[in-house]
C-alpha cells in the first residue's frame, strides 16, 4: 500500500467546442501524498475551482488519468459509474461557509455520510463524539447550526469531512470567511489532521497569509499546475 | 437510519402544519361537494324510501309527480284494488308550498296523503316528536327544517293548520322540507279556489271543477307476484303510466337529479384538480427552499435516493395530513350548509386514494428537481 493520496496524470479539462473552446486545465499532473497539506493558488478564473471538482469526483475531466489512493479512478473516463459512491467513501469537503444542512442537529449532519455508507448508527455516532471532542466542540453534538457561531460551525463543517475516513479533503477557501486569528486556528487544525488522521488535505485560498502553513503550494500556471515553494 | 423527511419537517413543523391545514381546508371542500352530491342522491330518495312501495300509476305519458305535474283520478285506487296482486293501494298528492316564517316565506313539498288509508308516508322512525296525523283535516306534520313547533297554527289556504308532527330528514329532492297534510286538505289547496275565482270561472262558464284528483296512485303487491309483470298489465290501461320502484329510482336519479349532480360532480373534479397543482406548487417551492441544501448532499456525496425519499416523505405527509385535516374541517362545517351534505367513509377512502395518488404526482416534480440539480451550485459554480 503506497503513500499516495491523490495522483494526477496529464489531465486535460475544456469546456465548449470550436470557436468557442475554452482550456481550463491543460496537462496537469501531481501526486500528493497522504498527510500533507497542499494550498492550491491562482487568480480567479484561472480554473482552481474546475480542477477542484475534478479531484473531488464532481466535474469530468476530456482526458488523462487520476489515482485516488491505489485505486485508479479515472482513464479517459470514470471507471466507475457511482463517481458519488467515490465521494462518499474516499472523500471529504470543506466549503469557504459551513454549509451544514439546516434541519439537522450537530451529530446528524456529522452521521449523515457515514450512515448513508452502512455505518450502523452506534458507531457513526461514536465517531462523530470523537470527531467533536477532538475539534473541542463535544458539547455542541445536539445543537442545531443556527444555535453555533460561525467558527463552530466551521470545525463541525471540518469535523463532517472527516467522518466518513476520507483519503483526501478538499477545501474551498475553508478560511475566507473567517478573521486573521480564526483563519490560523483553522490552518492549524488542518495541519493537525492532515499528520495524524494521515489525509491529504487540498485547500484553495487567496491569502497568501496561510500559505507557510501548508507543506506545498500547488499553482496554476498555463493552464498547468506548478509547485513553488510554501515560504 | 437518519429520516431526513423527520428532521426536516420538524424543523419548520409550524409552516408544515399550516400549510397541511391549508391544503386541507381545499381537501374539506372536496368532500363536501362529494357530501353535496351524495346528499342530493339520498334527499330524492327519501320519500321514495319511505312509502316504500311496489308501484306508481301516474298521469300517462309524464314520469310521475318526482320529475313532472302528473293527474289521475281518485277513484282509479279502487279500480287498482281490485286487481288480485295488489296489497295495498293509496292516492297521494305532491305540492310546492310556500310555508309563512316570521318575516319569510319557505318552500316546502306538501305530501297528501289519506289519513285512514293504508299506507302512510311518514316512516315512523323520522318522527321525533309528536305523532302522524290522526284527523283528516287541519293537521298537519312538518320537518325540524322549518323551525315550527308543536301546536303551532300554520295559515294555509283559506285556513289555519296545527302542527300535530314534527320529523326529521325528510326532505325532497330538490332540498325543500317535506311537510305531511291529509288527502282532503291537498286536494282543497291545489284544486279549490277562493270565491272570488269560483265566480269568476263561473262567469267564464266553468262550472262543477273535479277537485277529486290526486297526483299518483301508489300501491303494494301481495307476496308471490312479480311487479315488472303486474306493472306491464297496468300499462295496459289507457291514459296512465306505471313505474315500478326501481323505475321511480331511476327517473329521480337521471331525470330529477341528473343535471344537479353532474354540476356538481364536475365541480369536485376541477377542485381536485386545483387540490393536486396546489400540493405540487407547494412540494416544488419547499424543494426549491432546499436546493442548496439538496446540491451540498449530492456534493458530499449522499444518494439521491435518500434525497428523493426526504421528498416523497415529505409529500406523502403532507397529503395525508392535509387529508386528516380537511376531514376534521369537513365534519366540522357540513352541519351549516342549508342542504343535506352527506359525508360517506367510502368518498373519504376515494378522495384518500386520490391525495396519495396526487401527492406522488406532485412529488415527481420535487423529484426531477432533485435529480437534475447541479452539486457544483453548492460552491458557488
Amino acid at each position: 500500500m503506497s503513500n499516495i493520496a491523490i495522483k494526477v496524470e496529464n489531465l486535460y479539462k475544456s469546456f465548449g467546442k470550436g470557436d468557442t473552446l475554452v482550456e481550463v486545465i491543460k496537462d496537469a499532473s501531481f501526486t500528493i501524498d497522504k498527510g500533507e497539506l497542499v494550498a492550491l493558488v491562482a487568480p480567479s478564473g484561472a480554473g482552481k475551482t474546475t480542477l477542484l471538482m475534478m479531484i473531488g469526483c464532481v466535474d469530468t475531466p476530456n482526458s488523462g488519468q487520476m489515482w485516488i489512493g491505489d485505486e485508479k479512478v479515472y482513464d479517459n473516463k470514470w471507471l466507475t459509474k457511482e463517481t458519488r459512491k467515490l465521494r462518499r467513501e474516499k472523500i471529504g469537503f470543506i466549503f469557504q461557509a459551513h454549509y451544514l444542512i439546516p434541519f439537522l442537529n450537530i451529530i446528524d449532519n456529522l452521521t449523515l455520510l457515514p450512515q448513508s455508507n452502512g455505518t450502523n448508527d452506534k458507531v457513526s455516532k461514536a465517531k462523530a463524539r470523537e470527531l467533536l471532542k477532538y475539534l473541542d466542540i463535544a458539547d455542541k453534538e445536539k445543537a442545531m447550526p443556527s444555535q453555533l457561531s460561525g467558527g463552530q460551525n466551521q470545525r463541525v463543517a471540518i469535523a463532517r469531512a472527516l467522518a466518513n475516513n476520507p483519503q483526501i479533503i478538499l477545501a474551498d477557501e475553508p478560511t475566507a470567511a473567517l478573521d486573521i486569528h480564526r483563519s490560523v486556528d483553522v490552518l492549524k487544525m488542518l495541519k493537525k489532521i492532515a499528520l495524524e488522521q494521515n489525509v491529504a488535505i487540498i485547500m484553495v485560498t487567496h491569502d497568501d497569509r496561510m500559505l507557510p502553513y501548508c507543506d506545498r503550494v500547488m499553482e496554476i500556471e498555463n493552464m498547468g499546475v506548478v509547485f513553488k515553494d510554501s515560504k | 437510519m437518519i429520516s431526513l423527511a423527520k428532521e426536516d419537517i420538524r424543523h419548520t413543523l409550524g409552516k408544515f402544519i399550516v400549510t397541511a391545514m391549508g391544503v386541507g381546508m381545499l381537501l374539506g371542500i372536496v368532500l363536501i361537494m362529494m357530501g353535496v352530491y351524495r346528499g342530493m342522491i339520498s334527499d330524492a330518495e327519501v320519500l321514495l324510501n319511505d312509502l316504500n312501495v311496489d308501484l306508481w300509476v301516474v298521469q300517462d305519458d309524464t314520469l310521475g309527480p318526482f320529475a313532472e305535474a302528473s293527474r289521475v283520478h281518485e277513484d282509479l285506487k279502487y279500480t287498482l284494488k281490485s286487481i288480485q296482486a295488489i296489497d295495498k293501494c293509496e292516492a297521494i298528492t305532491f305540492q310546492n308550498l310556500q310555508l309563512p316564517l316570521a318575516n319569510r316565506k319557505l318552500a316546502v313539498l306538501a305530501i297528501g296523503y289519506d289519513v285512514y288509508g293504508e299506507i302512510n308516508p311518514i316512516n315512523y322512525n323520522r318522527l321525533i316528536e309528536g305523532t302522524v296525523l290522526q284527523n283528516d283535516h287541519y293537521e298537519i306534520v312538518v320537518s325540524d327544517k322549518t323551525g315550527y313547533k308543536l301546536s303551532d297554527k300554520i295559515k294555509l289556504g283559506r285556513n289555519s293548520y296545527k302542527v300535530v308532527g314534527i320529523t326529521h330528514g325528510t326532505v325532497a329532492s330538490g332540498g325543500d322540507p317535506l311537510v305531511y297534510i291529509s288527502l282532503k286538505d291537498a286536494q282543497e289547496l291545489q284544486f279549490t279556489y277562493t270565491n272570488k275565482r269560483i265566480q269568476t270561472d263561473r262567469a267564464r262558464g266553468i262550472i262543477n271543477k273535479d277537485t277529486h284528483l290526486v297526483n299518483a296512485i301508489i300501491a303494494t303487491l301481495k307476496a308471490g307476484y312479480n311487479v315488472d309483470i303486474v306493472a306491464q298489465e297496468i300499462q295496459k290501461w289507457h291514459h296512465k303510466n306505471v313505474y315500478t320502484k326501481v323505475q321511480q329510482k331511476v327517473v329521480l336519479t337521471r331525470n330529477v337529479v341528473e343535471k344537479a349532480s353532474k354540476q356538481i360532480g364536475l365541480f369536485t373534479v376541477i377542485l381536485i384538480a386545483v387540490a393536486t397543482i396546489i400540493i405540487a406548487l407547494i412540494i416544488y417551492t419547499m424543494t426549491l427552499e432546499k436546493m442548496k441544501e439538496i446540491s451540498i448532499m449530492k456534493l458530499i456525496g449522499l444518494p439521491n435516493s435518500m434525497i428523493i425519499k426526504m421528498i416523497v416523505e415529505e409529500t406523502l405527509l403532507l397529503g395525508v395530513l392535509a387529508f386528516i385535516f380537511g376531514n376534521i374541517f369537513a365534519h366540522l362545517i357540513y352541519g351549516k350548509f342549508p342542504k343535506n351534505v352527506v359525508l360517506e367513509l367510502n368518498d373519504a377512502w376515494l378522495l384518500f386514494g386520490i391525495v396519495v395518488i396526487a401527492s406522488i404526482f406532485a412529488s415527481f416534480i420535487g423529484v426531477k428537481k432533485v435529480i437534475n440539480a447541479d452539486p457544483t451550485v453548492a460552491i458557488g459554480g
